[in-house]
Parts: C-alpha cells; sequence; structure tokens
C-alpha cells in the first residue's frame, strides 16, 4: 500500500508517517503544494493524505488534479480549519473523508483501512484476525463461522480495534471514534467500560478468543500475544 | 424621567418660590406705603384739626368734613403733648362688624392753654382692599406669565436637544459586532457636535479594539491546534512503546488527558469566535424533529446506559432555516447536556411546539447560579472533566438565529427552552 502524506508541520508528518510505517504502509511525505503535484502527476497512491492549508496553496486544488486525472485514489483531508465550508467542498469535489486537527493516530489509521477496503474491488473485501471475520460491506461479523450479533456501536468498536491491532488505544479516541468530537469524553469512559465488557462476552460466548487486554488507565489493546 | 419634563418641573418649582417669596416682600412693601401714606394723611388731619382749636376753641364735627371717625375733646387743664399711632380693632358701624382701624392719639395744650385730646380713626379697609386687588392682578400677571414661560421653554427645548435625542436613538441601535458604523448627527450646536464626534470616535476605537481581541482570539485558537495535534500525535506514538511501566503510562495517560481537554476547550472557543464572526453562512431548513431523533438515536446506548426514558412530543412540524452544521452542534449539545446532567434511571422529555421546543430533563438541584448558566467556563460542581463550553454555544448560535434559549426549573426537572421568533 503506497500513501502520500501531504502537510507542512513536519512533527505531525512525522508522527504520522511513524505511526502508519508500523502497519506495513510506504508512507511517503512532502510539505507543500509544489512537491505534491510533482508525486501525484509521476506515482500512483492508493490514498493520500491531504492538508488543506499548505504554505503555496490549498490542498482543495490538489483534490481537484487528483480528480482529473480520473485517479482511483482514495483521499482524506485533514485540516486545522474545522471550516465546516472546507468540508462540504472537499467531499464535494470528491475527497472520501474529512479529520479535523487535532485528531487520533488511531483514527486516521482506521479511516485510510476503511477508504482503502472500499476501494479494493473484488479483492479481499473482509477483515480477518484468528477466528474473527468481518465482512464491513454487509457489517457481518462472526466467530468460528458463528455469526455474531453487535449493536452498532459494538461493531464499530470492534472494526476499530482490529483497525489497529497490536496497538494501544486510548479511552479517548475510542470516545471520539465512537460519539464525535462533541461529546465530554470523561462522561463516556464507564460506558466504553461497558461496551468492551459486552463485546467481550459476546465473542467469548461464541467460543472466540478474549483478545482485549485492558491497559491500567490508558485504554486498550486488541491483542493475540 | 425625561429632561423635558424635568426641567419644565425645575421651572415651575423655582418660579413658584421666587414668586412666593418676592410676592411676600411685595406685599409687605405695599403695606408699610399705604400705611405711611395713611398715617401722613392722619397728621395732616391732626394739624388741621389743631389750628382749628388755636383758631376758636370750638370744635366743629370733622366727621362731616372728613367722612370718618374723629373725636375731639377740649379740657381746660392744659395738657402735657404725647401721641401715637397705631392699629385697633373696632366696631365698624357701616359694616356692622369689628374691623381693623388706624388709630392716631394726640394730646396737647392749645394757644389759648386749654388742653385737648384728639383721637382720630379711619378705617383701612380701603387699602386693604386695594392691597388684595394689586395681588391678584399681579398673581394672574405673574401665572399668565410663567405658563407662557414654560410653554415656550418646552417648545424650544424640544427643538434644541432634538439632535441629542437622534445621537442616543442612533447609539441605543448601535452594535459593536455589526459593521454599521455609528450614524453621526449633524447639528449647528457646538456641544452636540462634539458629543456626536466624540461618540463618533469612541465607538470607532471601540470596535477597533473589539475585532482586534476578536481576532486575537481566533488566531491564539487557531495556532494552538497544531501544536496540540503534534503533542497528541508524540503521545500516541510513545505508548506503543513495549517497554513502558504502568508508571510511566500513568504519567502518559494523565498529560493524554489534559492535553484532550485543551484541544477540546480550544475547538469550543474556536467555534464560539466563527459563529460570532458569522463564518456560518450556508443556511438549509432543517427538519427539527428529525435532527431531535437522529440525535438521541446517536446517544441511544448512552441513554440506555443510565437507564434513562426519552419521551418525545411532536406537536408541530418545525423547519428552523440554519446551518446545518451548526443546527447539528446545536441540537447535541443540548442533548448531550441533558444526558450528561442526568441521573440514573432519570428522564428527557423532549416537546416541539409550534413557537418554541424545549428539553426537559430531571437532574440534581444546580450550584451554580441559572442566570450564569449560558456564560463561558461555567460548570457544574460534579463535572470537573467537562469543559463548560456547551451551553455557551447553544446561546451563541440562538442569538444568531434571533433564537431564544431560556433555563427553568421546577420540582427538579431542568428545562432548556428554545424559542424561534
Amino acid at each position: 500500500m503506497k500513501i502520500l502524506l501531504i502537510e507542512d508541520e513536519k512533527e505531525l508528518s512525522r508522527s504520522i508517517t511513524d505511526y502508519l510505517q508500523n502497519e506495513n504502509y510506504l508512507c511517503e511525505a512532502v510539505f507543500n503544494f509544489e512537491q505534491a503535484i510533482e508525486k501525484i502527476n509521476l506515482y500512483h497512491y492508493d490514498c493520500i493524505i491531504v492538508d488543506i492549508n499548505l504554505p503555496d496553496g490549498s490542498g482543495l486544488n490538489l483534490i481537484r488534479a487528483l480528480k482529473e486525472n480520473k485517479s482511483e485514489t482514495g483521499i482524506i483531508i485533514i485540516s486545522a480549519r474545522n471550516s465546516l465550508d472546507d468540508k462540504i467542498i472537499g467531499l464535494e469535489i470528491g475527497a472520501d473523508d474529512y479529520l479535523t486537527k487535532p485528531f487520533h493516530l488511531p483514527e486516521l489509521n482506521a479511516r485510510i483501512k476503511s477508504i482503502i477496503r472500499r476501494r479494493s474491488f473484488g479483492g479481499v473485501n473482509e477483515i480477518v484476525f484468528n477466528d474473527l471475520r468481518i465482512l464491513p460491506e454487509q457489517m457481518e461479523v462472526s466467530v468460528n463461522n458463528q455469526s455474531l450479533v453487535l449493536t452498532k456501536k459494538e461493531y464499530d468498536l470492534l472494526v476499530f480495534f482490529l483497525s489497529n491491532k497490536d496497538r494501544i488505544l486510548t479511552r479517548e479516541s475510542i470516545a471520539e471514534h465512537l460519539w464525535g468530537d462533541e461529546m465530554d469524553t470523561a462522561d463516556s469512559f464507564d460506558f466504553i467500560y461497558t461496551h468492551i465488557k459486552n463485546l467481550r462476552k459476546k465473542i467469548m460466548e461464541k467460543g472466540g478468543e478474549d483478545y482485549i487486554k485492558t491497559i491500567y488507565g490508558m485504554g486498550y489493546k486488541f491483542t493475540d500475544q | 424621567m425625561k429632561l423635558l419634563t424635568r426641567t419644565s418641573l425645575s421651572y415651575i418649582f423655582i418660579s413658584g418660590v421666587v414668586f412666593l417669596i418676592s410676592g411676600l416682600i411685595f406685599y409687605n412693601l405695599l403695606h408699610n406705603i399705604f400705611k405711611r401714606q395713611l398715617d401722613e394723611t392722619l397728621h395732616e388731619e391732626r394739624l388741621l384739626i389743631e389750628q382749628t382749636i388755636n383758631y376758636s376753641d370750638s370744635v366743629p364735627d370733622f366727621r362731616q368734613v372728613f367722612g370718618h371717625l374723629i373725636d375731639v375733646t377740649i379740657l381746660n387743664a392744659p395738657q402735657p403733648k404725647t401721641g401715637y399711632i397705631r392699629d385697633t380693632l373696632m366696631y365698624d358701624n357701616e359694616l356692622g362688624t369689628f374691623a381693623s382701624f388706624r388709630h392716631l392719639f394726640a394730646e396737647n395744650t392749645s394757644i389759648r392753654n386749654k388742653g385737648y385730646i384728639i383721637n382720630i380713626y379711619k378705617p383701612l379697609r380701603d387699602s386693604e382692599n386695594l392691597i388684595a386687588e394689586i395681588v391678584i392682578s399681579m398673581t394672574l400677571v405673574f401665572l399668565t406669565l410663567l405658563f407662557l414661560l414654560i410653554i415656550v421653554n418646552y417648545f424650544i427645548t424640544r427643538r434644541v436637544w432634538i439632535p441629542f435625542y437622534r445621537i442616543l436613538h442612533n447609539l441605543s441601535k448601535y452594535e459593536i459586532n455589526l459593521a454599521i458604523p455609528l450614524e453621526l448627527v449633524k447639528t449647528d450646536i457646538y456641544e452636540f457636535n462634539l458629543l456626536s464626534q466624540t461618540l463618533d470616535k469612541m465607538s470607532k476605537k471601540i470596535r477597533l479594539d473589539y475585532l482586534n481581541l476578536k481576532e486575537f482570539n481566533e488566531n491564539a485558537a487557531h495556532e494552538l491546534q497544531t501544536p496540540l495535534a503534534i503533542i497528541k500525535s508524540k503521545l500516541e506514538l510513545l505508548i506503543q512503546k513495549e517497554n513502558l511501566d504502568e508508571m510511566q503510562l500513568q504519567l502518559i495517560s494523565a498529560i493524554f488527558e489534559a492535553t484532550t481537554r485543551m484541544s477540546k476547550l480550544n475547538q469550543g472557543l474556536l467555534l464560539i469566535s466563527k459563529i460570532e464572526n458569522n463564518q456560518f453562512r450556508d443556511l438549509g431548513e432543517i427538519n427539527l424533529q428529525m435532527l431531535l431523533d437522529k440525535t438521541t438515536e446517536h446517544f441511544e446506548e448512552m441513554i440506555d446506559h443510565r437507564k434513562i426514558s426519552v419521551s418525545k412530543n411532536y406537536q408541530y412540524d418545525v423547519r428552523l432555516n440554519m446551518n446545518p452544521a451548526l443546527a447539528e452542534i446545536f441540537i447535541t449539545n443540548m442533548v448531550s447536556n441533558a444526558i450528561r446532567h442526568n441521573i440514573i434511571q432519570g428522564r428527557i422529555d423532549i416537546n416541539v411546539m409550534q413557537d418554541y421546543f424545549s428539553i426537559t430533563n430531571t437532574g440534581q438541584m444546580m450550584k451554580t447560579d441559572p442566570r450564569d448558566l449560558f456564560e463561558r467556563f461555567r460548570k457544574s460542581g460534579n463535572n470537573p472533566d467537562s469543559v463548560g463550553l456547551g451551553l455557551s454555544i447553544v446561546q451563541k448560535i440562538a442569538n444568531l438565529y434571533n433564537m431564544k434559549v431560556e433555563y427553568l426549573y421546577c420540582d427538579g426537572l431542568h428545562t432548556l427552552k428554545v424559542s424561534y421568533i
């Protein structure tokens, strides 16, 4: 998987590439509009992550350029301006997703995975992890070939975990993933706990393994190690 | 009290006092003049009587001559020379009652060495009548004058103060967050011109300061986003490290939580300044019912988790013309507020009426003053982690669309009522 990151803030760019490299993505980072145009004209990427406010141009124009080339690349906008106009314009001209800075890295990772999944027509459009199997299009989950009935939030939670396996997910990032950033996170912590308890119980009832590890005071980790 | 009423009243009061005092002085003066004149006449009459006595020793009927009471007595023995004039009460035959008289008494010895006593009584009635007439006519003249003065003053003042009232009117219409400048009032009255110009200068300065402050707020919030994003991302990378012990994880967790709070705070402030700057211009038709349903559905698990029962009462199909994103924030904040401040097994009632909608929730009594509820950073004591911007944002959005938000409390029920005008 090749990913192009266009972000002028170097430290943020490094954090993102660091995180994504662990997911076995080939992540290239450029820091301005000009370099980005050069890259997208030369190479093909599965997904580009673009900041709207670049020192020498607007990320929106980059998206327009991509779309003119009838590119199939998935596009995620990241922007400090949580200006909703940008969001609407961005999505209108063909971006697949929009993230507001500051965002959680696992969130970005989950969004990238979701986009790549949606774009891989004919390919393996399913998430498999040991005895767990998810068909994202049908929103179906099975354990040991037994289908699992999950609520919408439990499903979202499971997909979020599987997109970031072997990583510690903070309670904040889980809360934001499930309820968006308008919710005061502190309220939802004990609620996340119940959700995870239920999810665990449902998986184990079907004979699945308990992959969710609690990291005390911090969050959770989905892992089989 | 209006300026005009005030000046008119002062006018009447002061004129009244002045008139009363000057009236008294005038009355006394008049009284004295008349008395002096009366006394002079009395003396003249006495002289005449004395002359007659000196001349003839006989006493003619002076009463016939002067028309008032004169009593002259001739004595055989000489008398020492004395005399006085004073007021006295006497029975007045003409009036048939007691009345004031001026009384002259004189004793002397005539040339023929005979004593005589003269008593002259002159009624004060005539002069008193005269004084009364004079005072009455003066009062009438004064009152007419006063009345005219007040009327004239009223109209002149009203005319003169017109620019002032215009300035006042413009000033009351002026709103600092609108780009419309304070309207200047042109007038030929120096002071009002000065006032108008000074106010103009002042309002421009205040507006400039206001804009600078707003810009600063927005820039500060905006510029904080990037460093916050960096801190968060670095922390997220840090916690993925394998060899962290529990102590270190807890430290990071504390930093992480603080950073999250700060970034939420920042986003809230940024949102408020964006609303204030009217940066959400796109309007759309919002189906209030649908939005309320969507939002409660979004928080469904949270509502179930707290065992809260939600009842909806949609009486009217309400469409609001709002920016869709703001409408969502608006309703989300209100609903999440009702969930957050609720009790376990509580209740949420949502009512949509023709001219208002309300969200009522059970909850503990508030410790803060309800009037401060919509202020920034106002939070109830039991939720230290909340940022305290939610209702302030609700209010800002409501203001933007000319809606009125009220907080009502009754029997453990908290209600947020939004009236769309």
